[in-house]
C-alpha cells in the first residue's frame, strides 16, 4: 500500500509492504522517533497503534527544531 | 485505548514521562498551569510587568506568546527579519498572521535595515551561522526591549534545547556556560531580565499545545541549522528518553537543584560600548565591530569611479 506523507511543506509517497500498517510504522519508515513526532490525518492526532489506510494522505510532524542560539 | 486523566473521556495525548493521557481540553489546561508553575516557581515576572515575547514563526515561540496573552500578562511579540530568503518571508507572515487573529501588538525588526542580512553576514563570518545568528539576535533583543520600555524578555526554549545545551557543555567541561545556564538571568548592567517559561516542556509537548491550539507555525527548519550539532545531541537524547521515559526532564531538573547552587560565573567587567552604548567586555561591541567589518568590505568591493 501507499501513503500520501505531508512533511514540512513537502508531500511524497511513502509505499509499504502488506496491508496493515500501523502510526509507529509510518513514523519508523521515515526514520522518525514517537518520542518527538507525531501524525495527523486532517484535524486528527492518531494514535501510535493505530491503523492507516491505503491512499490515505497523512500529515508528519517533526518537533525537533536546531539551530536555536539566541540567550 | 488509553482515558483522559481528568475526564475519563478518550485521551489523544499521552506523556510516557508523567505517565499519564489527557484529552485535547485537559491538555492544554495542564499545559497553562504548568507554565504558570515554573513562572511563579523562578520569580520569572508578575502580571505587573511588560513582557515581550521574542517569536521567530516556530511552535515554541508562538505557543509562548498564546499561552502567556491566555494567562492574562502583558505580553507584545517581537520578530527580527533574518533575511534568510522565502524561510524568513514564511515565518514573518506566520507571526503577523497570530498576532492579527488575537489583536497583538508584534514588533518587526529588518536585520536588512539594521546591519545586513544572515547570508551577507555568512559571505564575512568563519563561524558557523547559528553562533553569530544567536549572538545578533540577542543583541537585537535587549536593545529593543530597553528601548520600548520593556523589563522582561521571554524566549521559547524548551526542555530539549536545555539538556542538549547541558550535554554540550557537561562534555567540554565548560563550567562557565553550566554556570550561566538556568531559566531565569537577572537584569541589570545593562540588560534585561531575560526568561524561559518553557523550559520544562520537550517540543513535541509544545508542538501538540501549537497543533491542539490552532496555532499556525512554521514547521519548516532554517536552512542554514542543517547539521547543527544541537540537532544530534537532542537526538541522542530522545534515544535514552524513548528507552527511559523522564531522563531529560530529570538530567536538567537535577542539573538545577543539585549542582547549579555549587557554580559561580566568573564576573565579567561591562561598560557601554563606545559606539552604541550596549554592554560589552571590550571598548566597543562585537556587533559595532562586525558592521564596521561589513562596511569596510563593501566599500572595497564596490568598483572605484
Amino acid at each position: 500500500m501507499k501513503l500520501r506523507i505531508v512533511y514540512r511543506g513537502q508531500v511524497k509517497e511513502l509505499p509499504f509492504e502488506g496491508e496493515r500498517v500501523r502510526v509507529v510504522d509510518v513514523l519508523k519508515a521515515m526514520g522518525l522517533s514517537r518520542e518527538y513526532a507525531f501524525v495527523v490525518r486532517g484535524e486528527e492526532l492518531l494514535e501510535e497503534d493505530e491503523f492507516v489506510r491505503d491512499g490515505e494522505e497523512l500529515r508528519v510532524v517533526n518537533a525537533i527544531s536546531g539551530g536555536k542560539d539566541y540567550l | 485505548m488509553r482515558k483522559c486523566y481528568k475526564c475519563g473521556l478518550k485521551g489523544v495525548v499521552y506523556l510516557p514521562q508523567h505517565r499519564i493521557a489527557f484529552c485535547k481540553e485537559h491538555y492544554l489546561e495542564w499545559y497553562s498551569k504548568r507554565v504558570e508553575e515554573s513562572i511563579k516557581e523562578f520569580r520569572m515576572f508578575t502580571r505587573e510587568d511588560r513582557v515581550l515575547v521574542a517569536v521567530s514563526g516556530g511552535k515554541d515561540s508562538l505557543s509562548l506568546w498564546d499561552v502567556l496573552h491566555r494567562l492574562g500578562y502583558r505580553v507584545d511579540g517581537f520578530y527580527i527579519d533574518l533575511g534568510i530568503g522565502e524561510y524568513s518571508e514564511r515565518s514573518k507572515i506566520a507571526c503577523e498572521r497570530f498576532a492579527r487573529k488575537r489583536g497583538l501588538e508584534l514588533h518587526v525588526l529588518s536585520l536588512s535595515e539594521a546591519i545586513a542580512t544572515i547570508p551577507e553576514i555568512k559571505r564575512l563570518e568563519k563561524r558557523p551561522a547559528c553562533s553569530f545568528c544567536g549572538q545578533i539576535k540577542r543583541y537585537y533583543m535587549n536593545r529593543f526591549a530597553k528601548e520600548k520600555g520593556y523589563n522582561i524578555l521571554a524566549t521559547g526554549h524548551n526542555l530539549d534545547d536545555e539538556s542538549a545545551t547541558l550535554f554540550s557543555n557537561i562534555l567540554a567541561w565548560n563550567m562557565d556556560y553550566l554556570a550561566r545556564q538556568f531559566p531565569v538571568l537577572p537584569e541589570g548592567r545593562g540588560f534585561v531580565r531575560r526568561v524561559k517559561p518553557l523550559f520544562k516542556f520537550s517540543e513535541k509537548e509544545n508542538a501538540l499545545y501549537a497543533f491542539l491550539g490552532g496555532i499556525e507555525y512554521v514547521e519548516e527548519e532554517c536552512p542554514f541549522a542543517e547539521g547543527a550539532s544541537s540537532i544530534e545531541y537532542k537526538r541522542l537524547l530522545s534515544q535514552l528518553e524513548e528507552e527511559s521515559p523522564g531522563t531529560k526532564l530529570r538530567f536538567y531538573m537535577d542539573f538545577l537543584r543539585r549542582l547549579h547552587p555549587l557554580l559561580e560565573a566568573q564576573e565579567v567587567e561591562l561598560s557601554p560600548c563606545s559606539v552604541c552604548g550596549e554592554p560589552t567586555t571590550r571598548e566597543v561591541c562585537s556587533l559595532c565591530r562586525l558592521r564596521e567589518r561589513l562596511s569596510s568590505k563593501t566599500l572595497s568591493s564596490s568598483p572605484s569611479s
